[in-house]
């Protein structure tokens, strides 16, 4: 019943991005198993997200320069804070993949916080984040297979902007740098490319 | 009422990626939660970030992993300290560190409070500042660049009204003085990369007293 979840897990190594690859996961059976969790505490559905998820999340956070041993705690507490708000998630309105994106990026940001709490000479801000609640207005599973598609489509020199710009740390400057081009031009590029995706999310609405 | 002056998409990207700096994200946080459009904006964002991590090769977890996590899972949820509610007539923007500051908010001229909410990273600040109703900042320009959202009240900068969640970005060669409205005192959650840089003698005077 698990069987898109239980594929193997593949070692990393250079870790490319495969915007060509077809989705790993359904993503209707990722929400099913959120509402599953919310309605009965199904412990299988859990296992089912975590062994999907967890190793994702882990391999997004090291790209935004989390070590590997925080990326490891911070993808378990991603997954404990997905059981622990389950009910609030509608998987006919939102995509599971957008919420573990919204938690792992808060519980990041929180993390930065209490590292930067220990220097001296800097406060702690306790910002609170952005709510991860879905929102009604967008997702459902044809408009993530469309996302997808249009990652596929993005012409290379956007695909690698966005690359960059989703899943480094990198300030744009430095990205701008990296891949030897002016600031406005890695700029002008994301936007194309984010422009194009959310066509790609209005079609689907 | 939705604020009607917005962070340019840029920014609003930036922010739902985690990307901004510490003091920048609080003072964008303070507008989005007060305008719904941005925050449809965001969530954009993270549905394509979420879709990405769908797209990368996974990372090896301990071998003990799911192990913990469904040991984890069977734990009491601890208690979560509860948000602190913002004060009245601010928009609903609720922040534990704000809310600390606002506590010890000193008044640093006639009309005029200030409170530091977070230093650095850097010459960065991010603080408070009430200025009272009619009252104008005194003329100056920036250093790089400097971000505010309004808290409460509203202020006029060269024709442009800013009222409760409005947000403004404005950089070097932004050269005003920002005006209250004549209604309430205008409280506003600022993030400066540096000080200002006072362009006339009731700037020179004020900032030593004001330090921002």
């Amino acid at each position: 019943m698990y069987a898109l979840a239980m594929e193997p897990l593949r070692l990393s190594g250079g870790a490319q991005m495969r915007f060509g690859g077809a989705p790993v996961s359904s993503p209707s059976s990722m929400s099913d198993h959120i509402a599953a969790i919310a309605r009965s505490g199904d412990r299988a559905a859990f296992e089912a997200l975590f062994l999907h998820f967890a190793p994702r999340v882990k391999a997004y956070l090291m790209r935004m320069g989390t070590s590997p041993e925080a990326a490891e705690e911070l993808a378990q507490e991603t997954l404990l804070a997905l059981w622990r708000r389950a009910a609030s998630f509608d998987p006919a309105k939102a995509q599971a993949s957008t919420w573990i994106f919204a938690i792992a990026r808060n519980l990041r940001i929180d993390l930065a916080r209490r590292e930067r709490r220990a220097l001296p000479g800097e406060d702690p801000t306790d910002a609170p984040l952005a709510p991860v609640e879905p929102e009604a207005e967008l997702a459902a599973s044809e408009k993530a297979r469309r996302i997808g598609q249009a990652l596929t489509d993005l012409p290379t020199a956007q695909a690698e902007v966005v690359r960059l710009a989703f899943f480094s740390d990198m300030p744009h400057s430095e990205i701008a740098g990296e891949l030897a081009l002016p600031l406005g031009t890695v700029k002008s590029r994301l936007r194309l490319a984010l422009g194009r995706l959310r066509i790609a999310l209005e079609e689907g609405r | 009422m939705n604020p009607r002056h917005h962070p340019t998409e840029d920014i609003l990207v930036e922010h739902a990626l985690g990307r901004l700096q510490p003091g920048r994200d609080l003072v964008v946080a303070a507008h989005v939660a007060a305008c719904s459009s941005c925050r449809i904006k965001m969530r954009e964002t993270e549905i394509v970030g979420g879709a990405l991590i769908e797209t990368l090769a996974p990372e090896t977890m301990a071998a003990d992993a799911l192990q913990r996590a469904l040991a984890a899972i069977d734990r009491p949820e601890p208690p979560s300290p509860s948000s602190p509610a913002p004060p009245t007539g601010w928009i609903g923007f609720s922040s534990p560190a704000v809310e600390r500051a606002w506590r010890r908010r000193r008044w640093a001229a006639p009309g005029v409070w200030v409170a530091p909410v977070v230093r650095g990273p850097g010459a960065m600040r991010t603080y408070l500042l009430s200025v009272g109703a009619g009252m104008s900042v005194p003329r100056h320009s920036h250093r790089g660049a400097e971000m505010i959202t309004v808290m409460t009240g509203a202020y006029d900068d060269r024709g442009a009204v800013h009222g409760p969640g409005d947000f403004a970005c404005n950089d070097e060669v932004v050269d005003h003085k920002p005006t209250v409205t004549a209604e309430r005192a205008c409280v506003c959650l600022i993030c400066a990369d540096a000080r200002l840089i006072p362009l006339d003698w009731v700037g020179r005077l004020f900032q030593p007293i004001v330090r921002i």
